[in-house]
């Protein structure tokens, strides 16, 4: 019931903050998301499970229950964490808590609201990451689009429209995608009767689809895996199906940028995890060189995007895209290094974007303004804050110690041999070459805002950032190099979880 | 005597026919009610008629209920042209166009 | 005592103690007395007196190789057959990095005392943040210098980076710092990025990255070559050239070979005790101690061996020249460590790996010399470092003066001091290799001739900074120096002059006498580890690469060698002298005529790479965003834009006149009939 408990908690506390008073607000949604932050962390200590949540492999805290019966098909509510899942748990609670900090200074109306909803997108996405039934887990995907399409249209900068509708038209048709793929492949499964992932992973392997609307089932395998993919490669996103990332940051809130780099963009990837690398080993086999190329073409293309841009955050946001093929590629390695290094570079990723686009928030409040060009020399200034910058910009551009060096390393080294994906250490090579692309674009923006001489003409005193928006950089700071230093905190639960599913279909 | 159950057909045909063509030609609203009415009155002709034709009495029990719900509609739809007449001062029917996208 | 018994058990504190430093100051070092450069003077302090431990415990036979931490490890299926991996953080003291340990250490502690006089008293801002990048600096130096693997290697490798780019740009409010530290951190990054691969590769086909120990992936690329393997599609000779040349990458990024030379003057922005230790001494010796390092490997490729001597040859005598015509005396300097790495590489190319230790070693002792000394000359000229400002230094700060011409003369490869037996060594290896084989022959023809240019700049720094009349105002009343500043420059100046001591080869051979010190501890004669020792070196290259021949005999030849070059170096300095020593000395630019403005301009290098980034990278990257501005992001919008036209067409049937209403309704209702009656049949 633990994983209810987190649900619970985050839906009552954001009812409570919907409800209380605009000047408590902040303070009080802050208090309340510690309690999931807490709660998730206890969970990560208490974890026992082991194995692949698809593939009969121990759940933690498990629990199931019957919901609808819609013909012969059963729904239930059904909810666990594996190695995979867990750290993505514990990801969101602490993003959240932080994004919740990092909103005191930024958000002036409204405020009971927006924390109201930041607390209202925790719970979803604690359900995205552990329902197990998929229906269940469709309900928490979409409803995590409601309270972020608010969260950009309200909140947002002048073209704010703009954004939260592509934002939400976009990744909903996509949705509109996977879904009918998924269902017509639960359809095409003859003998499955109910929607729990567990079951349809398992006739997944034990034979595939028999075949539905005259097609083969080999066929309709192909052709759901394609669609699934299409509908998670927005999500993700993947080139060429970007476009809405930078609009949605640029318009997006602070801690909006926060959770949509930190923790929206892992639910693509973990969907195509969980789905496609998971449920449909054939199909990667055969599709393995296209997506390892597309891979490519989104590590290389994005960071040469984020080269061309002067808005920070637009910079942060393309190299998101980049960073993002890193995780395809480790996917389609699929050996332990190459997924698990996907896997933690989701985390890694998470917590470094987040840092980012927190750090750049702090600057934006202190400047007013994001624009590469009009700053100068802000070190000067804002030291500590600056100081965590530069830390985050070199573990973006994976300084070894720090967890995106992890990441990397493990990615790069999972796919360069992988027998699976010809080509593999060319492809590899290729991709790599992002981390000199990224320390371009990094260094470039770094030397023009925050150091040459400081001029900067305000009507204000640029000072000091606030106290509490440095402690939660530093918070992130420190978790990044303590998974840096320690990647096995987490990457031998991931490993753990990775091993049934790159090992083969041996159930 | 009986009347075959054709001429009751017929004739509600021709009362349908009337209406409807009432319906798409006048532009007085208190007319187009009027022709609704008549074409519903056609749809209760065939009823009671066939009822009658195959002795079974649901059919003119549906016109009883025809009639409470014509009615209704026609105390709806008399609202409606008082509240036409009040905004435009008029009871045409193509002139209020703005109830649309 | 557990000292006594082992002291390799305190090997980890060499590290531990700089980075406690750095804590220290990095959060205390406001309220320190001295800024926190007391924490990092009893830091580094504490790693040389535990360096020295060290390196007194592998003379007395000992060494040591230990795994300090497991940082990952999984299952991974290797080329050669390995199953899984491990990649571990372990120390490994052997001759090789315990000397290197005692260098970085010791030039780590002298800069720090410098920093007392060129930092502290000179009134800067901002000293904590420089010292305790000073203690992460030294950190990783260490920790890169005692590592036992590769990827341990890399990633300090690319720590002291970091520290490179922040100490370049400490002075940020400057507009060229922070260009020059981008610049340092971009161009290394290349060659880091080739480095990166070549770790991937060597773990993905070996199973591991261990250096030392029949575990190491140079025991296994051994064996791969003896049984003939094909590894990624290639065989296995050729797989291992490969690797070792995407490694070398990394090495000519940090050492700032040719073509990747080109941050290091720039480089030159930084503090000059910054200059001193990472941009001379120890980080830019970083790549070439990565190729002493792992040389079982390289030997293993006589492709790769020449490929590192040629480029060594090439980036000695390319520098040389381009060292001639600067102003800035930090510039030279900066030019001459360039080429003086170009001769540590050209003899490791060669096989002579004793003998690129020992230019390392020198090297590390003069340059960090110069470069202190030259920081004392801008302390006296009051920041000024233009040597056209200067002269006539040499009486009015005579210690300054004695060690840095100490230094020169290292530099200058003039018998006895240092640099002339390590320089004498590599180019006489490079010379009987070059015998037999054309293309080293021809690098050690380009490192020959670049003794003489060598032996020109040198002096014409000595002699436009110290001699002659005083130049200007600030050079006539220099400001004075402390203690602080005399202390390392006496240190240093006395190991300049008797450093090469420890491996006088040339008077080995003549009188027959074992006094080849460094060879001997290089070659195992006191603690070694198996498979890691220069006669097991020397095996592999002769048996897999290189073989030797003479002129007449092997003593003819070395004299011939030895007297070439310091025949060489000789002329260079006589030149300097008649040009420049004169009270009143003319720039003689005239006479290179357009030469001059090609060496001045670096021979258009700095061009090319910022074209390479300006001209060609950000072009490309704006195409690419307006690509995807209205190509991609275009169709998105224009889906949109198609949607939205095509319902403003369809909502006009929605007339809002309740006939026409009517009249659809029954055009349907009679079209729906129609369509039902025909699939009913009725027209049949």
């Amino acid at each position: 019931m633990m994983i209810e408990a987190l649900i619970a908690v985050a839906l009552i506390g954001a009812l409570v903050t919907f409800v209380a008073p605009n000047r408590i607000a902040g303070k009080l949604a802050f208090a309340i998301s510690l309690v999931p932050a807490a709660l998730s962390l206890w969970l990560f200590g208490a974890f026992d499970g082991s194995g692949n949540a698809l593939r009969g492999g121990e759940l933690a805290f498990e629990s199931q229950a019957a919901w609808l019966e819609i013909g012969d098909y059963s729904i239930s509510w059904f909810v666990g964490l594996d190695g995979i899942s867990l750290p993505l748990v514990v990801l969101t609670t602490i993003l959240c808590t932080l994004a919740i900090v990092s909103s005191w200074t930024p958000i002036d109306e409204r405020e009971s609201q927006f924390y109201g909803l930041v607390l209202f997108i925790e719970a979803m996405l604690i359900g995205v990451f552990s329902a197990l039934d998929f229906f269940l887990w469709f309900v928490f995907w979409e409803a995590v689009l409601i309270p972020m399409y608010l969260l950009i249209g309200i909140w947002g900068g002048p073209r704010r429209k703009y954004a939260a509708i592509k934002f939400f038209v976009y990744t909903n048709v996509a949705s509109l995608v996977m879904f009918g793929s998924f269902v017509a492949l639960v359809f095409g499964l003859g003998d499955v009767t109910s929607f729990a992932l567990p079951e349809i992973a398992t006739a997944m392997l034990e034979g595939g689809p028999d075949g539905l609307f005259g097609l083969s089932g080999t066929t309709l395998a192909s052709v759901v895996f394609i669609g699934l993919f299409l509908g998670f490669a927005v999500k993700v996103p993947i080139v060429p199906f970007h476009t809405w990332l930078p609009d949605a940051h640029v318009e997006a809130p602070t801690p909006a940028s926060i959770l949509l780099a930190g923790v929206l963009l892992k639910m693509g990837t973990y969907a195509l995890l969980r789905f496609n690398f998971t449920m449909f080993p054939d199909q990667v086999e055969t599709y393995a060189v296209p997506i390892a190329a597309i891979a490519v073409i989104s590590v290389i293309y994005g960071a040469m995007l984020a080269l061309a841009q002067t808005d920070l955050k637009r910079i942060v946001a393309y190299s998101s895209v980049s960073s993002m093929g890193y995780v395809i590629l480790g996917l389609v390695a699929y050996t332990q290094f190459g997924v698990g290094g996907a896997t933690f570079q989701m985390i890694s990723h998470g917590l470094i974007s987040g840092l980012m686009f927190m750090a750049v928030g702090v600057i934006y409040n202190a400047t007013h303004t994001r624009m590469v060009t009009d700053m100068s020399g802000l070190a000067d200034r804002m030291p500590i804050a600056v100081g965590v910058l530069i830390a985050g910009a070199f573990g973006y551009m994976g300084l070894p110690l720090m967890s995106g060096f992890a990441a990397e390393y493990f990615i790069f080294f999972g796919s360069f041999g992988s027998e699976l994906l010809s080509y593999s250490a060319a492809f590899t090579s290729l991709a790599m070459f992002g981390i000199v692309i990224v320390a371009g674009y990094l260094l470039f923006a770094l030397q023009r805002t925050v150091f040459g001489p400081y001029r900067l003409e305000t009507d204000y005193e640029v000072g000091r950032a606030p106290a509490h928006d440095v402690a939660s950089l530093i918070v992130l700071l420190g978790l990044v190099i303590l998974l840096g230093v320690a990647p096995d905190l987490i990457f031998d639960m991931i490993t753990d979880a990775i091993d049934p599913i790159v090992q083969g279909g041996d159930l | 005597m009986t009347v075959d159950v054709q001429y009751y057909v017929l004739l509600s045909m021709a009362v349908f026919c009337i209406g409807l063509f009432g319906v798409l030609t006048r532009r007085n609203a208190l007319l187009f009610l009027m022709s609704v009415e008549l074409m519903l009155n056609a749809a209760n002709i065939n009823l009671i008629a066939f009822a009658f034709y195959h002795g079974n009495l649901t059919g003119q029990l549906f016109a009883l209920f025809t009639m409470a719900l014509a009615a209704a509609e026609v105390a709806v739809g008399l609202g409606i042209i008082l509240v036409l007449y009040r905004n435009f001062r008029d009871v045409d029917v193509t002139v209020p166009t703005t109830m649309r996208w | 005592m557990a000292m006594a018994s082992d002291p390799f058990g305190f090997a980890p504190a060499i590290a531990v103690f700089p980075l406690v430093a750095f804590v220290i100051t990095l959060l205390f070092g406001r309220h320190l007395p001295k800024k926190g450069a007391l924490p990092g003077i009893i830091a580094t302090g504490g790693s040389l007196v535990v360096s020295l431990v060290m390196a007194a415990a592998v003379a007395g036979g000992g060494e040591h190789h230990a795994q300090l931490y497991e940082w990952t490890a999984g299952a991974a299926a290797s080329e050669t057959g390995a199953e899984t991996v491990a990649f571990t953080f372990g120390i490994l003291i052997d001759p090789l990095s315990a000397l290197m340990l005692v260098i970085v250490s010791l030039v780590a502690l002298l800069v720090h005392v410098f920093s007392l006089g060129y930092m502290n008293a000179e009134g800067e801002t901002g000293l904590p943040r420089y010292y305790a990048e000073l203690g992460l600096f030294t950190f990783s130096m260490l920790a890169f210098v005692f590592a036992d693997n590769l990827l341990m290697a890399f990633m300090f490798f690319e720590l002291v980076g970091l520290c490179s780019y922040l100490l370049i740009g400490f002075w940020f409010r400057t507009e060229s710092a922070p260009s020059a530290a981008k610049k340092a951190f971009l161009v290394t990054r290349f060659g880091d990025y080739f480095f990166l691969i070549g770790v991937v590769a060597i773990a993905a086909t070996f199973g591991t990255v261990g250096f030392a120990g029949e575990g190491s992936f140079v025991t296994a690329a051994e064996t791969a070559i003896e049984d003939g393997a094909t590894l990624f599609g290639f065989d296995a000779q050729t797989w291992v050239t490969i690797t070792g040349l995407l490694v070398l990458g990394g090495v000519l990024g940090k050492s700032a070979q040719f073509p990747f030379h080109t941050w290091l003057p720039d480089a030159m922005e930084g503090p000059t005790t910054v200059s001193a230790l990472i941009h001379a001494a120890t980080m830019v010796a970083a790549g070439v101690y990565l190729v002493a390092r792992m040389f079982g490997y390289y030997a293993l490729s006589p492709t790769a061996l020449a490929i590192i001597a040629f480029v060594g040859g090439f980036t000695a005598l390319f520098a040389a020249t381009m060292a001639v015509v600067k102003d800035d005396v930090k510039q030279v300097l900066a030019y001459s460590t360039i080429s003086q790495y170009g001769y540590m590489m050209l003899g490791l190319g060669v096989g002579g790996y004793v003998a690129g230790v020992f230019h390392l070693m020198n090297h590390a002792f003069f340059k960090a010399l110069l470069f202190l000394g030259a920081g004392a000359v801008i302390i006296l000229m009051h920041h000024e470092q233009d040597m056209w400002e200067m002269g006539g230094l040499k009486d009015k700060a005579p210690v300054v003066y004695y060690t840095f011409l100490a230094g020169a003369l290292a530099l200058a490869g003039i018998v006895p001091f240092s640099g002339f037996w390590s320089k004498d060594e590599v180019l006489f290896d490079a010379l009987a290799v070059g015998l037999s084989e054309p293309v080293i022959l021809a690098a050690y023809a380009m490192g020959l001739v670049a003794v003489f240019f060598t032996g020109f700049y040198t002096f014409r720094m000595v002699f436009l900074t110290f001699h002659g009349e005083p130049r200007s105002d600030t050079a006539e009343d220099p400001h004075p120096v402390g203690w602080a500043v005399k202390v390392p420059l006496l240190a240093l100046g006395t190991l300049a002059a008797v450093a090469g001591l420890v491996n006088m080869a040339p008077i080995a051979k003549l009188a027959g006498v074992d006094i080849t010190f460094l060879e001997f501890w290089l070659d195992g004669e006191y603690g070694y580890v198996e498979g890691l020792t220069y006669h097991h070196y020397h095996e592999t290259v002769a048996e897999m690469a290189f073989e030797e021949s003479y002129i007449g005999s092997e003593t003819t030849t070395m004299l011939l060698s030895a007297g070439l070059s310091l025949g060489l170096a000789l002329a260079g300095a006589v030149t300097a002298h008649t040009l420049y020593n004169v009270p009143d000395p003319d720039r003689h630019t005239t006479k290179l005529g357009g030469a001059y403005g090609v060496l001045k301009r670096n021979y258009y290098q700095d061009e090319y790479q910022v074209w390479l980034a300006e001209g060609l990278t950000l072009p490309l990257a704006r195409a690419a965003d307006r690509f995807d501005q209205t190509v991609i992001d275009g169709v998105v919008n224009g889906t949109s834009t198609i949607s939205l036209f095509g319902s403003d067409w369809v909502k006009r049937i929605q007339t809002g006149i309740v006939t026409n209403y009517a009249a659809l309704l029954v055009g349907g209702f009679i079209a729906l009939l129609l369509v039902f009656g025909y699939l009913g049949g009725w027209f049949a």
